[in-house]
């Protein structure tokens, strides 16, 4: 327990033994001791006694985890993910950047297991190269997710301390104010002339209206006074307090164009002359011809002539059948009963 | 009643104090199955959560009276199905598996017995055994609903037995079309299993949570993780032989875990198909932008989420090797574990449900040595889904014990109302009611919702059958008080000791004391040992002390019950907030006289509640005293209601110390001891205490008949009936 089982697989010493032992890990992901990684590595380089591939003594690092494989493990993935570092904006699909992010992750999983080692450096490489501009942009460009991170952390921090002080004043505040009341009606009753009952039955009710009136005060105040965000017109304070610096522009939908064409109406019985041939057919003759004033608001005698004409022929054909009545007839007939009735 | 029906009218919570014993669980009971009954559509069915098995089964009891009577008296069968669910434990009937006497082991060994794959397997192989009566219930169960009627656990186990059926799955099939449920709070409360239980409740459904004084930490708890050094080394265990599984499984038959990467890469849409249309409730671990999206790549092969859990546990290994308390908030932890680690927030938001899946895949049968890595996983995924109301506190080592290196991570939540939002959320009235809700106001704001009724009842009683004194100071004029700066002095404990002598002489049968913590019971009990005040009592009664051993304690408790019931009188010490405070009831003799020494204060050094009342200052303008004080006070009550079970029971409850007269303690009482509280009776001496119990016990040991109470607390159909009582009636519901 407690990492008193660690031991040092060279010279076997252990943390029970020696509390003060430290280990230490390389590129290989094998532990040593401090005392050892100095015999062995005194002169800067050697082999690690475990798998004897070549190590330098400046890379040696204290243990962090218990397991050195972990160490080993984050220590590539810190290096991978400096070259890999695309954000998901960066991708037009969720599951196009869920894909990436596993190409990732077999790379750092065949370079801590040592699988197919040529082929994923090449692959590494490949990848430094294509994609050189994107990692140096994402390098200094943070996360959408660390951003709200560090939003919420800073959040935190501010609000800790200005609620702290606040409301250890307003508790001193209360103190004192109760001190004064009970002051005040000691010396009330010392040195006043009114009866003792009197004032004790006043001063428990000055006190019984203070202390409704408190929870009503900080009630309303929504505890101490929070430091406001915003400017007046909704826009935040602040670096970094708008997730987005741009407001999205509304994308436009694509509708089908508007073709026009004309109506076609069912008359259901002959079908009367256009408008426009009208005056050519005489029409005209019977008909007041329309007055200056009229005209002048658009309204000609081939206007009402044609409507006449299309109300007399409409619905000549038309023959109600005794057995099962259309939909038209049934609804005309209601209308006339209502007009009856 | 009134109240109850005119929050069900309105479809909104409510918030009701009633006395113990004076037929709560009957009144609503049978309120809401009338209500059922009369209107079919509005209300579907009861909920009733109560807190423990021997409640249930109380509960269950009430219901079948209930149901007797209405048979006698509409003279026909009623089509009311009533059942109670406990965990596999207490249902199972399988020979071998319900011998043992964990929970877990049998939950183990039932999924060993009943996992689909282990069917499968069964069904090709005869030697892979199978648990006979699932297979029966499986095979018949499911097209044979259980008759209605009333159904507590002993009757659904002698009905799977006569059937072959497993009654554990048969009872919880069957909750699905059940008129009246009853079961513990964990079933709707704990995110964990009200996603497997009480999924698919229907909307318009009454719940009832009884003894629900202490709801806020249940919700609390049902939220918290706490992490130990030893169970994240059972966690690394685990996570090898998950890792030894997959690389057997790769070997031989990679098709499964091929086919459950599949669908990992589709996503989690099923279980949002389900929420969308309202079936389920929704469940706080599991948020809704988790089922939108498709699993992380990052952890989306069985082998990366491996390294990925080792990588998080590993991580919470170095952050336990800490020498000084660390606090911190969960977006600082997610900070930091991507800094150390490389973890982002969005895979650990994944863990708890991957890692289901890939136990799934990998069909491990045994799942009890799992169960510290699916904490672990828990841990993960809340607290990388609440920036909000939870915090993390490191401890290396205990308070008692600085020395001893014991580091534990507490993930501690800290805002009662999430656990139990959905609940709020989904169902159209949530009742809660207890004996001891004082003070009503602080329940709303601490777990968040609006009541539409919010009533404090008393109770109507022939004779004053309960006695509440507060004594605050002792024979010698000393001021009895439990603070912390008198605590040790001599004086104030040899008050104490005299108190309880006189009252132990003064009082038949049995007496309870409540100390606020058991090292202040201890070194009390050495300190009278000293002074000789132990002998004295013995001379009335014997006496018997609670220990935090819970098998010790039930054998005292036994001792003690046998000592009243012979008539040799017995004091039994114990604790506030321990178990004899919650649960168990002293009624008539095994309670005479109730003694509270000292208020029931929690450990207030204690972090985690440190964090809590911050928080519930930040968040919802509760004073950090208000809140202490509301909370010793419902400790409190809830210790002096253990003496007095109904209308024929009487008791004496002495508050002994200075605070309790102070208005803002006393106010928050519940309404009936409050009525009892004479302002003659808020300061008393020892002496005069003993005075005033010798004279109302004298009248309290008059024959007490049922007549006595007939047209006072206790009405004949014609009283009832008579034009007089149905004015008052009709008065009451107008003024309300």
């Amino acid at each position: 327990m407690d990492g008193n089982d660690q031991t040092c697989p060279k010279c076997k010493t252990t943390k029970y033994r020696n509390p003060a032992m430290i280990l230490m890990v390389n590129a290989c992901g094998h532990a040593l001791c401090e005392s050892c990684v100095e015999l062995i590595f005194a002169k800067g380089s050697g082999a690690c006694p475990e798998c004897k591939c070549a190590l330098r003594r400046q890379n040696f690092r204290i243990q962090l985890f218990e397991d050195p494989a972990v160490d080993k493990e984050v220590d590539i993935r810190k290096r991978i993910l400096k070259e890999f570092n695309k954000r998901q904006e960066d991708f037009s699909t969720l599951r196009e950047y869920n894909d990436y992010l596993e190409e990732v992750e077999n790379i750092i999983f065949n370079l801590v297991f040592d699988v197919d080692s040529t082929n994923t450096n090449k692959m590494i490489d490949n990848y430094k190269k294509e994609n050189k501009d994107i990692t140096m942009k994402n390098r200094n460009r943070q996360s959408q997710e660390e951003i709200e991170l560090e939003e919420l952390l800073e959040a935190e921090k501010a609000q800790q301390s200005e609620k702290a002080n606040s409301y250890v004043n307003a508790e001193l505040e209360e103190k004192k104010q109760k001190h004064k009341a009970r002051e005040k009606l000691i010396d009330e009753l010392m040195f006043s002339d009114a009866d003792a009952k009197s004032i004790v039955a006043s001063h428990v009710q000055a006190t019984a209206a203070l202390a409704k009136e408190q929870p009503k005060a900080a009630a309303q105040a929504g505890g101490p006074v929070v430091k406001s965000s915003k400017f007046s017109s909704g826009i935040q304070i602040g670096l970094r307090q708008n997730t987005s610096s741009f407001l999205p522009i509304p994308k436009q939908q694509d509708l089908p164009l508007f073709h026009y064409s004309a109506p076609v109406f069912d008359y259901n019985g002959p079908s009367p002359p256009a408008i426009e041939v009208l005056g050519k057919l005489k029409y005209f003759a019977n008909i007041r011809a329309a007055n200056a004033t009229e005209r002048a608001g658009g309204y000609t005698e081939a206007l009402s002539c044609c409507r006449a004409l299309q109300e007399a022929m409409g619905g000549l054909f038309y023959i109600p059948q005794s057995g099962h009545k259309t939909a038209v007839a049934a609804s005309a007939e209601e209308t006339d009963d209502m007009e009856t009735a | 009643m009134l109240e109850l029906k005119h929050a069900l009218d309105a479809k909104g919570h409510c918030l009701l104090e009633m006395p113990s014993g004076t037929g709560k669980t009957t009144t609503l009971l049978s309120l809401i199955v009338a209500y059922m009954k009369a209107h079919p559509l509005d209300l579907t069915k009861l909920v009733y959560c109560s807190r423990t098995v021997p409640e249930i089964e109380k509960v269950m009891e009430e219901l079948r009276k209930l149901m007797n009577y209405y048979e006698k008296e509409m003279g026909m069968e009623q089509n009311i199905l009533g059942l109670a669910l406990s965990s596999r434990k207490n249902l199972c009937i399988h020979p071998s598996v319900s011998k043992e006497r964990e929970g877990k082991v049998v939950d183990g060994r039932c999924y060993g017995l009943t996992a689909s794959f282990v069917r499968a397997r069964h069904a090709g192989d005869d030697a892979v055994p199978v648990c006979n009566f699932y297979e029966g219930f499986d095979a018949h169960g499911k097209e044979f609903p259980l008759p209605p009627g009333v159904y507590n656990l002993d009757d659904l186990k002698e009905y799977g037995q006569a059937k072959g059926w497993c009654p554990y799955f048969l009872a919880r099939y069957t909750i699905t079309h059940a008129n009246i449920v009853v079961y513990s709070y964990h079933y709707l409360l704990d995110p964990k299993i009200a996603e497997v239980v009480s999924k698919e409740i229907s909307k318009n459904s009454v719940v009832v949570f009884d003894e629900a004084h202490n709801i806020d930490n249940v919700c609390i708890d049902s939220m918290s993780v706490k992490i130990t050094k030893r169970l994240l080394d059972k966690a690394s265990n685990s996570i090898q032989i998950l890792e030894t599984t997959i690389s057997n499984m790769k070997e031989n038959d990679n098709r499964r875990l091929e086919k459950e990467y599949q669908r990992l890469v589709e996503g989690l849409r099923d279980a949002n198909i389900a929420r969308e249309t309202d079936m389920a409730l929704v469940n706080p671990v599991l948020p809704s932008e988790i089922l939108e999206e498709a699993v992380p790549g990052t952890i989306r092969t069985a082998e990366h989420f491996v390294a990925f859990l080792k990588r998080v546990v590993e991580y919470i290994k170095t952050r336990l090797r800490v020498q000084h308390v660390v606090q911190e908030s969960p977006a600082g932890f997610l900070r930091d574990i991507h800094i150390k680690v490389c973890i982002d927030r969005k895979p650990l938001r994944f863990t708890a449900e991957r890692l289901s899946s890939l136990i799934r895949t990998l069909e491990i049968s045994d799942l009890t040595d799992f169960s510290p890595l699916v904490t672990v996983s828990h841990f993960a995924t809340l607290v990388s889904t609440y920036t909000k109301g939870f915090t993390i506190i490191i401890e290396p080592f205990e308070d008692r014990a600085p020395t001893v290196s014991n580091p534990i991570l507490y993930f501690s939540c800290l805002d009662s109302s999430i656990a139990i939002k959905p609940v709020f959320n989904r169902f159209q009235t949530v009742v809660i009611t207890s004996g001891t809700l004082s003070p009503l106001d602080m329940y709303p704001k601490i777990l968040d919702f609006h009541p539409v009724i919010m009533t404090s009842f008393t109770m109507t009683l022939a004779r004053p059958c309960i006695l509440p004194m507060i004594v605050s100071k002792g024979n010698d004029q000393v001021a009895m008080s439990s603070r912390y700066e008198t605590r040790e002095d001599t004086a104030v404990i040899r008050n104490y000791g005299n108190l309880l002598v006189e009252v132990a002489a003064a009082v038949p049968d049995g007496i309870v004391c409540f100390f606020t913590s058991y090292l202040y019971l201890e070194t009390i009990v050495s300190s009278w040992y000293d002074q000789g005040i132990i002998d004295q009592l013995q001379r009335h009664k014997l006496l018997f002390i609670e220990t935090q051993d819970a098998a010790e304690t039930s054998l005292a408790l036994i001792n003690y019950i046998k000592a009243c019931d012979n008539g040799r009188g017995a004091v039994l010490l114990s604790v506030a907030r321990g178990k004899v405070s919650e649960g168990i009831d002293f009624d008539h003799h095994l309670g005479r006289a109730v003694l509270m020494f000292g208020i029931p204060y929690v450990y207030t050094q204690s972090r985690i509640l440190r964090a809590r009342l911050e928080y519930l200052r930040d968040q919802f303008q509760i004073r950090e005293n208000d809140f202490l004080t509301f909370d010793a006070m419902r400790h409190a009550a809830q210790c002096l209601g253990r003496c007095m079970r109904g209308k024929t029971d009487y008791g004496i409850m002495i508050l002994a110390d200075k605070r309790f007269s102070r208005a803002d303690k006393r106010s928050k009482l519940p309404k009936w001891i409050q009525e009892h509280l004479k302002d003659t009776n808020c300061n008393l001496s020892t002496e005069e205490c003993v005075q005033i119990s010798k004279r109302w016990l004298r009248q309290m040991a008059q024959p007490f008949s049922r007549e006595d109470q007939l047209g006072i607390s206790l009405l004949t159909l014609e009283q009832l009936q008579s034009e007089e009582m149905q004015k008052k009636i009709q008065q009451r519901a107008q003024a309300a």
